[in-house]
């Protein structure tokens, strides 16, 4: 630990760990993620936040590849990708995506499956688990996420604060190591919203390593450790959740804060 | 005289409901290749499927018929008439389903692949467990409505001499004089048939959209 060039811990210590670095995003010419890096500590919760157009969503999405980053290298949890020009084999792919659960701003249930397929499925056809198995581990985050009851219905039955927290089981069937939530709550009532937070809240606690694409401020300053501020493709600022709060370093950090604390 | 007719003409019903069915299943089966092959990463595969499916569908179904029945036993086989029926509607029919599949993926919205790829899922998974699945019901209405054209060309079939429902009208109306009871008799059976055809489309389509509560 601590030696020359930044070296971790031993990789049995980097379970749960995210190494981001240099990860940058062109479209053609246009750089719409430059230079971004980031280091996770395995349990840690960071935020990321920031005005829209920012690349927040974008970076997230580049971490398993739902977005082919330009450059870069992307290390969570074990698996490890060398962003260029061509997609990595698909075995370090399918690594990354092994170990990363995604929830989406807008849940991406499967509408023709029911709830309890929704969760099998995956576990199924990614783990090779049996039936038995699979309903077992989805009927344990079906109360974790409290919808017990709903594990027959088809997701339009349910509301949006449900679908999302099914999407929460659903991605965590398959025991990822770190969760990354893109604007979970965005497309919720405000109300409905806090159903969404209080689960990603007892999922923190639990010692998940989070992060988390949010305009939740509260959530961000309470339960996430770290907060990390994009603007204009590039990371501003990065600290703890209640110094960025309320000592932001960045004046572009500042005005973002005013405007959204102030409304 | 009209039960008579109504006898005679409806021996036609079985071969008019095997060419449209057989042709539906095939045409339904080449269409999935073509609506693959028209996604295709391979340029040359991609514009193979479009060029096929854009000739295919320009080319008027009793051409289609005689070209198969008439013009190819000049160079290679010689096709029965009820061969040449079902070849010949399966290459129309393969067209139009790939254009129905089309539209069908194209209303699969963006999220619901990339929830399958964050997931892990591989791509035959996606396709085959959450794709199409949900392609199909947005395309069941459609492939009805084809399914019910595709049982009008049917008719057709008896130019060259498939025995099916327009066929026996003709017979019919030749041997009795009756030309105008036999043809409304024909017409009746094909409305008895595409309403069943488009009720049990109905109502499989309501119970599928009732399960995933979009009616």
């Amino acid at each position: 630990m601590g030696l020359s060039f930044g070296t971790k811990a031993p990789p049995t210590a980097l379970s749960g760990e995210v190494e981001v670095s240099g990860l940058g995003k062109k479209y053609g010419v246009i750089e719409v993620l430059k230079d971004v890096n980031l280091s996770m500590a395995e349990g840690e919760v960071v935020s990321v936040i920031g005005p829209s157009g920012a690349g927040k969503s974008t970076f997230l999405r580049c971490l398993n590849y739902l977005e082919k980053p330009s450059s870069g290298t992307i290390a969570i949890g074990g698996a490890r990708v060398v962003a260029g020009e061509k997609l990595p084999d698909k075995t370090s792919l399918d690594h990354l995506r092994r170990v990363t659960g995604m929830v989406f701003q807008s849940f991406n249930l499967f509408p023709h499956l029911t709830v309890m397929e929704n969760i099998t499925l995956p576990q199924r056809k990614v783990l090779g688990s049996s039936r038995e198995q699979a309903e077992e581990v989805a009927n344990q985050l079906l109360r974790r996420v409290g919808l017990p009851e709903k594990a027959k219905a088809y997701p339009a039955r349910l509301s949006g604060g449900q679908q999302q927290r099914i999407a929460i089981a659903r991605a965590l069937a398959l025991s990822p190591k770190v969760m990354l939530f893109d604007e979970p709550t965005s497309a919720l009532d405000p109300e409905i919203g806090l159903e969404v937070l209080a689960v990603m809240r007892d999922l923190a606690d639990e010692g998940m390593t989070m992060l988390v694409v949010t305009h939740e401020m509260h959530f961000a300053r309470d339960v996430s450790d770290r907060i990390m501020v994009m603007g204009n493709g590039g990371v501003l600022e990065i600290g703890p959740s209640q110094q960025v709060m309320s000592e932001p370093q960045n004046e572009r950090t500042r005005q973002f804060l005013k405007a959204v604390l102030d409304r | 005289m009209i039960m008579e007719l109504l006898t005679s003409i409806a021996r036609g019903v079985g071969l008019t409901l095997y060419v449209t069915g057989a042709s539906l299943l095939i045409g339904g089966i080449i269409g999935l290749v073509l609506v693959g092959a028209a996604r295709s990463p391979i340029g040359i595969i991609r514009g193979a499927a479009t060029l096929y499916i854009n000739i295919v569908r320009v080319i008027p179904p009793i051409t289609w018929l005689f070209l198969i029945y008439f013009g190819l036993p000049q160079y290679a086989l010689r096709l029965s008439t009820l061969q040449a029926a079902i070849v010949g509607f399966s290459i129309i029919a393969s067209a139009f389903m790939a254009e129905i599949y089309r539209s069908g993926l194209l209303s699969i919205p963006d999220g619901q692949r990339e929830a399958a790829h964050a997931l892990g899922l591989g791509s035959i998974t996606t396709v085959g467990h959450i794709i199409t699945p949900q392609a199909f019901r947005v395309a069941l209405p459609a492939i009805a409505t084809y399914g019910i054209g595709l049982l009008k060309d049917s008719a057709l079939a008896s130019t060259i001499g498939v025995r099916e429902i327009t066929y026996y009208a003709q017979q019919s109306a030749k041997q009795t004089h009756e030309g105008l009871l036999s043809f409304v008799v024909a017409g009746a059976l094909y409305i008895i048939i595409s309403l069943v055809v488009a009720l049990v489309a109905r109502r499989v389509d309501l119970k599928l959209r009732r399960k995933i509560g979009v009616v």
